[in-house]
């Protein structure tokens, strides 16, 4: 499994939990837009941490 | 928007809920009637406990270094799912060919995060049951 691949799982399993739980989203379709939101945020925040971790000598 | 306040269950109903929340992840929501929620978080959090033992991480159980502590409580978040794997001594042990893997702390990720979910799972369940929540 490739880093990406770890993260896009992840990153799809805790929003549809997430969606699921929240209390400030009522309906169906505001809770799918509020998943897509948190699934986005996962996957963007993570490209952009590893673009920045990236030329590190880690 | 509807101004109906959620109707509460029953006080036996809401602890069975709870209880079933940590028997099988999901399973309280399904007792409240939550079908759909229930299924999708049982979905959810069962993939991120097998998804997490298959990427070769592993549980914890509180040992002399405190960090064992905070990472067995989220582990023990998921309930009999753990308790099996306890007591049946699986999915504990850490071999150096394991831990060397990287996919070993994703592993332990996904398997804290799945117990922390389902925490937050029973915790939902209890607020449906007193009507705190739709």
């Amino acid at each position: 499994m490739t880093h990406f691949l770890a993260l896009v799982t992840f990153g799809l399993l805790v929003s549809v939990a997430f969606a699921v739980l929240s209390s400030e989203h009522t309906t169906a379709a505001e809770r799918f837009r509020y998943g897509l939101k948190v699934f986005s945020y996962f996957v963007g925040l993570g490209l952009i941490v590893a673009w920045v971790l990236f030329p590190l000598p880690l | 928007m509807s101004n109906q306040l959620p109707v509460p269950a029953s006080t036996g109903r809401t602890a069975a809920a709870c209880v079933a929340a940590f028997i099988l992840p999901g399973l309280g929501h399904i007792l409240l009637g939550r079908w759909v929620r229930g299924l999708l978080l049982g979905v959810a959090i069962s993939l991120l406990f097998v998804i997490g033992l298959l990427m070769e991480g592993h549980l914890f159980k509180p040992e002399k270094e405190w960090l064992t502590w905070f990472f067995s409580l989220l582990d023990a978040g998921l309930g009999l799912p753990y308790f099996v794997c306890f007591f049946a001594d699986w999915g504990f042990q850490v071999t150096p060919e394991q831990a060397a893997k990287v996919t070993f702390e994703y592993g332990n990720n996904f398997l804290c995060v799945a117990g922390a979910l389902n925490m937050l799972a029973a915790m939902d369940a209890y607020d449906i049951g007193i009507g705190r929540k739709a």
